[in-house]
Parts: C-alpha cells; structure tokens; sequence
C-alpha cells in the first residue's frame, strides 16, 4: 500500500529575512546571489554582514547560473521520505563563475554518476517544489 | 610557549557500558562513568568540584531530542543527581564540542576555581534513523541543504573524500588497509564497540551511505558516557593512576564554508591554523610525536588531519595509510584505540581517552612501546575543531 503512493515532498526551504529574495527569484527562474555594495564581494549563502569586508549594505545580484563541478557524492538510500522515487541522488558542489570560492550545493540532473569529474562546466536549472517554491538544480554544460 | 604547559593532567579515565539501544536512562550511564573516572584516580564524589560538558544531541531534520536525562545530560542536572550540588567551583556547557569543555575544565583547574573538573560526554541513540529528513520545511542552515537531501552529514564529509580522492587519484581501495588494521586496534580494547574482525573486501563491498563514505568510514551511534578527571599535575602525582600531562591545546575559528557545507581546502587551511597554534602553544612538532588520535567521526579526516597538522605533505597522507605506516607497528600509530570507528559516536572522547592511556601505559595489548607524546585531534579542522598534546609524566 505504502510504496503504491506517491513520495511526499522533500523538505521545503523557508525563507527568512536574509533568504526570501533568493527564493524570491528562483520562483521567476532566476538565480540571484547576495553581493555586498561596498566591496563588490559575492556572498553565499545569504548573510547579515560581508564575509570580506564587513558591511551590512546588501543587495541580490542575477548571477549567470554558469560554474564547474567542484566536488559531488552519490546517494542510494532516500535522506528523507519525498526522496524515495528519485533514486540515486547526485548532490554537487558547484563553484559559480563570478567569484573563486562561491560555492552552492544542489543536485545534479539528468546525468549519472560515471559521467562526472572535478571541473566540469554545469549550468542552473529549475525544478519546481510543491506550489510554493522552486528549487535551484544544476546540469551538465553541452 | 603555554605558561602552564604539563601543569595540568588527566587523572581518571571512565567509560560506561557502551551500546545500542540500552536499557539504562542516559543519567545513569552518565553517573557510571562519572564514578568509574573517581574510581580510577582513586577519588569519591566528595572530592568532585567541577563538571562540565557539551549536552546536545548531534541529530538533523527529525525530533532533536532534548528531554534531560535521556537524550543529554547538563551539568546541573548531574550535580544534582550525584548529590555534590553544594559543593561545585566550576559548572561548564558550551555550545562547542565537548572537547572545548575539555579546555574550559584544564584552566578551571588552574584558576584554582575547583580542584577536581570531570568532562564528561554522554551521547543517546534516539528512535528510527539519524539522518532521515521527515520535517516538512527546512529552516535555517539546512534550506541550502536538506531540499538537495545534502541534510546527512556522511554526504558532507564525502564531497571532502570525493575532491581528495579526485585530486590525488586515490580510490577507497587505498583507504582499505586503514580501515581493517583500526578494527585490528577495536578488538584489542575492551571499550571497544565493534568485536569482530574486518577484511579488505568487507570494506570494498559494504552498504555505501554517500558515496564514496561507505557506513564503515562512519562512527556508529551509540548509548554510552566517557569522563575523564582533571586537576593540577602536583595534586595528580598523589592520586592512584600516573597523570597525563596536558601540554597545551588549540582551537579553530576558521569558518564552515557557508555556501558548499565542508571542503577539503577549508578543512586544510583550517587544520594547518590548528597546527600553528598548537605548535607555538607546546612548543613541539610533528617529529616529537609518538602516537597520533586523530577524530575519524568520519573516516576522511584521518587523512586531512595529517596533512593538515603537518606530518605529512599535501596528497600523501593516504598513500601513507596505504602502507600500513599508521598501523600499531608502523612508524605513526594512529587511532590506537580504534577512534570513533571502533568505539562509536563519543564526539572526541574516544580519542582523548586513548592519548591519556597511551602516555600512561595503560594500553594493554594495544600499548605502544615508548610512547611518550601522543597528539589528540577532534572534529574536522572547521571552526570549533581542537588539537592537544599529552605528555608522560617525566
């Protein structure tokens, strides 16, 4: 009986003060990141003050949704219930094109795990959660 | 060099019966342990002074758990229970891992606050699995993780193991004969919770939580308490067993990448900043160490605290592991106890045990010759990460 339904969701991210224009923008298939007005910094994930410099002056910036692979893992045992009809999960580490160090961590689609090394080219994609949110995701660059 | 090196000591060491799903209340596991580590310097609790711990429950995306006395233990409700309420100079809880509560305890000693400090951690296994994600949303930190079910802290410490392995073109079969010579150093200590032998191909064929961690490059949850007892080296020199003398200690403040969870070249930059505290603190280095206890919670860290507290060069550690040369006979004894691997999820204390018996001769069949120094390393090298050396009493 059980495993004849559908998987519930996988956890769905709440925004906060410091998030809700980046889930914001993911809603419109955008990917923002946060950058400090003061010193150009890029930092993610979204903070009160900049990581470099200090300053609270902050605002979102589209980035371009272009980075490379920086590291991934494999996993074949669903982390929660809503990941049981999506197995294997890739997870990716994907360090963005705007800054050396900016890393964001998703999942990787439509590829398997053979595929994979260090410095591969990926691009973001989205994946809509539910009604309310709309995931982040990356693939492989062509 | 640390104006109080070697002038505080390990005392007692205690542990309670260690296992999975125990009948005992947590509580009671704590006052085992507690008792055991008075038993052992030969002390009672009307000499105990000073109690302190880290009480959290390590658990993501499921009830945490915090009922006292089951799922952790604070140090008040101990106090209370072992009856010396009336008579604490120190009570310390901090946010940190336990092994901060372990510095806190050596410089209350000093300060002369207490006389006799126990740090104690007691860990619980709660219901169902560890890292199973059943929340509905993802607040705070875990919004950049649990969404990806990046939420299961084996997946974090394998993107570490993923980006090494890669880099230096490594693969788990390098990592085998670590992992098989540490079960060889398990069955040899009876705290041990694992007792039956391993072989290469179990270790190349097990059940893979994130690959490449397989659930034999994870510490396994237990139900158990550790304390150890600390007071100054002169009053430690009068009590039953011979004292380990603390050299000195360090502590990370290098940040968790926010963005990316851990990363190798974080865990590196913040072991080495580690080792330069731990160095200038004690005065010594790498080549005046005999055995090493390094926090293998997750197996990759044996690795990147090796590199990191500089024995050895960038991309080399494993090879080093490969050969056996951390094996009990090798040339760097590592994890003579068999870490967290073989004792289970004690968040550091395993490991803090093991370099007091070893300066103490205490080891048994697990006892290296000799050794004189041994280092203890506890969590990743990320911020709140800590390093001490132990010394034999000369």
């Amino acid at each position: 009986m059980e495993q004849s339904q559908a998987a519930p969701l996988r956890p769905i991210p709440l925004p906060d003060e410091f998030t809700s224009e980046f889930w914001a923008a993911t809603r419109e298939h955008k990917l923002s990141i946060q950058r400090c007005r003061t010193c150009r910094h890029w930092n993610h994930v979204p903070n009160l003050s900049c990581r470099a410099c200090g300053s609270e002056d902050l605002a979102f910036e589209q980035v371009s949704g272009r980075g490379k692979l920086y590291s991934w893992c494999v996993l074949n045992e669903p982390p929660g219930p809503g990941f049981r009809d999506m197995m294997p999960v890739i997870i990716a580490v994907v360090e963005l094109e705007e800054q050396p160090r900016l890393y964001l961590a998703a999942n990787l689609l439509n590829t398997s795990a053979d595929k994979l090394s260090l410095g591969l080219p990926v691009r973001v994609t989205f994946e809509a959660l539910g009604d309310e949110c709309v995931l982040p995701q990356f693939e492989l660059a062509a | 060099m640390w104006e109080f090196k070697d002038k505080v000591a390990v005392a007692g060491v205690g542990y309670s019966k260690i296992g999975r799903r125990v009948k005992e209340s947590l509580a009671s596991l704590t006052v085992n342990a507690v008792d055991a580590a008075l038993a052992d310097a030969g002390l009672t609790r009307a000499d105990l002074d000073g109690l302190g711990t880290s009480p959290s429950m390590p658990r993501y995306g499921g009830e945490k758990g915090h009922t006292e006395g089951i799922d952790v233990v604070d140090p008040w409700r101990l106090a209370e229970r072992l009856g010396i309420g009336e008579q604490m100079g120190w009570t310390g809880s901090t946010n940190g891992m336990v092994t901060q509560a372990f510095m806190d305890g050596a410089m209350a000693v000093i300060s002369g606050v207490c006389k006799y400090a126990i740090v104690y951690r007691a860990l619980h296994v709660p219901p169902g699995s560890y890292v199973n994600f059943e929340a509905k949303y993802a607040e705070g930190s875990e919004q950049w993780h649990a969404p990806f079910g990046f939420s299961v802290p084996p997946s974090w410490a394998a993107v570490v193991m993923r980006r090494y392995y890669e880099l230096y073109g490594y693969s788990r079969a390098d990592f085998a004969r670590f992992i098989v010579d540490n079960r060889s150093n398990t069955i040899k200590n009876p705290n041990g919770y694992w007792r039956e032998p391993l072989t290469v191909d179990d270790y190349l064929k097990p059940r893979m939580i994130a690959d490449p961690m397989s659930v034999l490059d994870c510490d396994i949850p237990i139900d158990g308490a550790c304390a150890l007892l600390l007071t100054r080296t002169e009053r430690a020199r009068d009590l039953r067993k011979p004292p380990a003398l603390v050299s000195g200690f360090a502590a990370s403040t290098h940040p968790i990448p926010p963005g990316g969870s851990f990363t190798l070249e974080d865990i590196l930059q913040g072991s080495d900043q580690v080792a330069r505290r731990l160095w200038s603190a004690t005065g010594f280095g790498p080549k005046d160490i005999d055995v090493a206890q390094l926090y293998d919670g997750f197996s990759i860290f044996v690795v990147t605290w090796l590199e990191g507290m500089g024995f050895l060069p960038k991309g080399e550690a494993m090879a080093f592991l490969r050969e056996g040369r951390g094996a009990l006979d090798g040339e760097l004894p590592i994890n003579t106890n068999g870490g967290a691997l073989g004792e289970g999820r004690l968040h550091g204390m395993s490991h803090l045990s093991e370099a007091v018996i070893q300066v103490t001769d205490r080891g048994g069949a697990r006892q290296v010759a000799g050794a004189n120094r041994s280092i203890a390393t506890i969590s990743n090298g990320l911020e709140k990460a800590t390093a001490f050396v132990f010394s034999r009493d000369a």
